[in-house]
């Protein structure tokens, strides 16, 4: 079985964030970016596949600071081939663009399961793995939770609220956003990263023109803005509800 | 053929079977399976070798730290010794009865002084053998729990055995008038006497069966020799002689050839740690001290060597019998030595110091814990604490960037010693840096720095973890990574001495650092201080009436030797330091070292940091207990809680009272 496993880099969190002068968009300049934690889980889940039945496994990110080191990490785990998305603007690429590019570069390798995560928390746009699955004709079953493959086919592990588990067998080739792996991603040593970063290369794939279009367009970026007027109802149940309809009354909600 | 012909060639027939035992097994087991092992750095400085031989081996020294037991050994080892030479004396004259049954060796047989001091140790022995089966079979202590009992009481019964049947032996040859030097053995001119009585022709039987049975139970002996804990007779001298003369707090690199780090399986392991294996007397003294085996009870380092001795025996025998599975199957970590249980070591360097034969336990534990990180097996929050470390340089997951918040506001402003030459680069560390509950702490440290007119400063958001318990987690290539960018940050810097707020940082900064020949002088922060206020330039306005106790952390303590300057800090200030029992370098770990505070407590036991304040919560009248290590602060702080000592005691760290006697 070959499997694609696409990832992207999000903003950590960890740091603070800025809003760049236009309003718009975060400031880049004090911006540090980290694997997309849905994603690490779909590595986890292909590498957890090769290992249970064999499979070829290629992750692919489009270039940017600390890229390689998450690839040679996924190699480190037992990823067979990296490939890296070249072209200035590959970090910057919407959902819609990003799912452009991989699926062209899809069709020409012909993967039996493309494992994504399911979201990140920067996607403006929709989820890379939808609309993968849209462009490529592929069945998609999103927020995964466990892959067990079958013959032709995988069954998909979804959980649901109040503690229902679903399992699903979808036809290959498909998509599958994965919300997480069966276990949590493993830790690699430094040794092993260290090792296998001088004995595998990394592939690098040039992106023609971007097609962004279908994205969406941000107005104005902003922190969260402590609400001007606040007021606290206090006294019995009964008055707060009084209070609260007359409220909702004269906003026009009621 | 006359008896004594007969006599000499049973004599010569038994002495070459137990020979021919003895040395086999010997052979086997310090030759062909010690061969398998990894090769052993090159030993060097024999001078201090020999002078640790005669301290440790000639002089029982450490065996003391346990003293009844210990003196019991000391005359058990020189009776051993001195008695050998009877031994010699009677296998010669069972060798040579045929030509003369009255011969005696030169000098061994003949020398009066000699046998004097000799018949008192045998009786020394009896005695000290007698207290060895009082201890195993009446008092059983619980270090010997998981030792082999009977194993143990079968060769004291065999020691016995053989001294009195010397003893009986003697006495009678000096009344049958054969033993030349009868007047030097008042001991056995004493058991004599009892047999006074009997016809002489008695008397002579009794004693040649006591020169067979002397003579039949040292061949047993010898047989049991290499087969057991006894084999430390045999391999401790060797032992003792190339032991780790590495300063404690440096760690034994791995062998990196292939990446592949670690051990996995016995063969991994260099030769020189099998030989410790083999040397293992099971007395359980590192049982008995060790943080991890008093609380939680998961590991014991005196089971972990001996379960590693066996597995040495059982693959050994496997792999010459070329065998493929069985034992061979086996995986070291997991199956020979729970993964739970080399998780458990805290590194407290308790064990190791108080091994007698200098049997090394952190050492191999960390070799394991290497090979567990490479497979990725290990604890969800461990392993959550070294991809942060990778990532941010910090065990909290928080942003480099923030490293010197704690700095803001702080008069005078805190130096940034990238910027301008200091004299004092200040390591901070990770704790002091970002743990809320501290930082207030590492700005009062600024505080006394600033009033005793240091001239210190930081290295802000360029500094790193250490990266001394990430080594001893056994993530040696995270280890390297922070090492090296910690020297490339401190390279750029213009500084005389390093100060460090963490025991940890101190100890892997001086110890283990590459610094090349050029290592710049390091001291922890209790050090420095306590020569500022030596030399004059730190003064204490007032004076604490408060009654405290300290408690030593491990990695200045028992690693690194420091454990008068921050008592007389203490002092200084005006405080009255009450001992714990356990103090100095007994002291009891907190239980955070060795990465143990990135990983989860099994709830269900008590913790190591919980039993250390139940420990100080005896004392009477004090009210704080004191610590120089942020780890400890956290650790003890939790514990006094879930002790109920809240109002009972209260954890500062020793700065604070610096700060305050100001
Ligand atoms: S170092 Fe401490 S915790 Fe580890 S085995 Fe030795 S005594 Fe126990
Ligand atoms: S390792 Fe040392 S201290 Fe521990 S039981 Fe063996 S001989 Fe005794």
């Amino acid at each position: 079985m070959k499997i694609a496993v696409p990832i992207k880099f999000v903003p950590d969190l960890v740091e603070e964030l800025n809003i760049d002068s236009s309003g718009a968009a975060l400031d880049t300049s004090w911006l540090r970016l980290i694997i997309n934690e849905f994603d690490d889980h779909a590595i986890e889940q292909a590498i957890l596949l090769k290992e249970r039945g064999g499979a070829e496994v290629t992750i692919i990110c489009a270039e940017g600071d600390g890229v390689d080191d998450i690839l040679f990490n996924a190699a480190a785990k037992g990823a067979d081939q990296l490939v890296k998305l070249m072209g200035s603007d590959a970090a910057m690429m919407n959902s819609h663009a990003t799912a452009r590019v991989l699926a062209d570069f899809f069709k020409e390798i012909q993967p039996d399961l493309i494992l994504t995560g399911v979201q990140a928390h920067n996607d403006l746009d929709g989820s890379v793995g939808a609309l993968l699955a849209e462009y490529l004709g592929m069945p998609y079953v999103g927020y995964v939770a466990g892959v067990t493959a079958a013959s032709g086919s995988v069954i998909a592990r979804k959980e649901y609220p109040g503690g229902i588990i679903g399992e699903m067998e979808v036809k290959l080739p498909a998509v599958l956003g994965i919300q997480a792996a069966e276990q949590p991603p493993r830790y690699v040593a430094y040794s092993k990263i260290n090792q296998v970063s001088k004995t595998v290369k990394i592939e690098e794939r040039a992106i023609s023109d971007l097609d962004s279009s279908g994205g969406a367009t941000v107005g104005r970026m902003f922190k969260p803005e402590p609400a001007q007027r606040a007021e606290i109802i206090e006294g019995s149940p009964e008055e707060v509800a009084d209070r609260m309809v007359g409220i909702f009354k004269e906003l026009g909600v009621m | 053929m006359s008896y004594d012909t007969i006599k000499s060639i049973i004599v010569a027939l038994a002495l070459l079977v137990a020979l021919g035992i003895f040395v086999r097994y010997a052979w086997q087991r310090l030759w062909v399976y010690l061969r398998r092992g990894q090769t052993s750095p090159k030993f060097s400085d024999w001078g201090e070798r020999i002078k640790g031989l005669i301290v440790f081996v000639g002089a029982q020294w450490r065996l003391f730290r346990f003293r009844l037991p210990g003196i019991a050994h000391f005359f058990i080892f020189w009776g051993f010794l001195l008695l050998s030479l009877t031994i010699l004396q009677a296998i010669a004259e069972g060798l040579m009865a045929f030509a003369n049954p009255q011969f005696v060796l030169p000098v061994i047989g003949t020398w009066g002084p000699l046998a004097f001091v000799q018949d008192f140790f045998a009786l020394f022995v009896v005695i000290a053998i007698g207290y060895g089966l009082y201890l195993r079979l009446i008092v059983n202590p619980e270090r010997y729990k998981g030792s082999h009992r009977n194993q143990g009481v079968k060769v004291l019964t065999f020691i016995l055995t053989i001294m009195l049947s010397l003893l009986v032996m003697n006495g009678l040859r000096i009344n049958l008038n054969e033993d030349l030097l009868g007047r030097y053995r008042p001991i056995s001119t004493l058991i004599g006497g009892l047999f006074v009585g009997l016809p002489e022709a008695t008397q002579s039987i009794i004693e040649e069966l006591c020169y067979w049975i002397h003579l039949g139970v040292v061949m047993l002996f010898l047989t049991e020799l290499p087969q057991g804990k006894h084999f430390h007779i045999v391999t401790s001298i060797p032992n003792v002689l190339l032991r780790n003369l590495e300063p404690r707090g440096r760690l034994p690199v791995t062998k990196t050839s292939d990446g592949a780090a670690g051990v996995s399986k016995m063969e991994d392991f260099r030769w020189r740690t099998m030989l410790d294996l083999y040397t293992c007397t099971e007395c359980g003294r590192c049982q008995d001290v060790c943080p991890a085996y008093n609380s939680s009870g998961l590991l014991s380092p005196k089971l972990l060597v001996m379960n590693l001795r066996r597995n040495l025996q059982e693959r050994g025998a496997a792999l010459s019998a070329k065998q493929t599975n069985g034992v061979l199957s086996k995986s070291l970590t997991g199956e020979i030595v729970g993964e739970e249980a080399l998780w458990n070591c805290t590194t407290c360097y308790a064990c190791d110091q108080e091994c007698p034969l200098f049997i090394e336990h952190i050492n191999p534990i960390v070799e394991m814990r290497r090979y567990l990180v490479l497979e990725g097996k290990m604890d969800k929050m461990l392993q959550d604490a070294l991809a942060n470390l990778g990532r941010y340089g910090n065990s909290l997951g928080q942003s480099d960037r923030m490293r010197a918040k704690w700095t803001q506001g702080l008069q005078p402003a805190v130096k940034d010693a990238r910027r301008e030459p200091v004299e004092y680069l200040w390591f901070v560390g990770d704790y002091a840096s970002y743990s809320p509950t501290l930082t207030d702490v590492t700005r009062k440290t600024a505080e006394v720095f600033s009033k005793a007119g240091l001239n210190f400063g930081i290295l802000f958001d360029a500094e790193r973890n250490s990266g001394n318990d990430v080594r001893r987690a056994g993530e040696e290539g995270l280890f390297e990574m922070l090492m090296g960018k910690n020297m490339q940050a401190l390279g750029k810097c213009k500084y005389e001495t390093i100060v460090t707020t963490d025991p940890h940082t101190y100890n892997t900064l001086k110890n283990e650092y590459a610094w090349d020949g050029n290592r710049p002088r390091i001291l922890h922060y209790t050090e420095l201080l306590d020569q500022l206020v030596a030399s004059g330039q730190l003064k204490f306005s007032k004076k604490l009436a408060a009654k405290v106790t300290y408690h030593d952390p491990c990695y200045l303590g028992r690693y690194n030797g420091v454990y008068d300057a921050p008592r007389r800090l203490l002092r200084a200030a005006g405080c009255e330091v009450v001992e714990m029992p356990r103090h100095g370098d007994r002291a009891f770990c907190c239980g955070a070292g060795g990465g143990r505070i990135w990983m989860e407590e099994k709830p269900g036991h008590a913790r190591p940091a919980e039993i250390r304040i139940r420990e100080a919560a005896a004392l009477t009248g004090v009210q704080s207990f004191v610590v120089a290590c942020p780890k400890d602060v956290t650790m003890f702080k939790d514990a006094v809680k879930t002790t109920g000592n809240e109002s009972r005691l209260q954890v500062q760290d020793l700065i604070e009272f610096v700060q305050e006697a100001i």
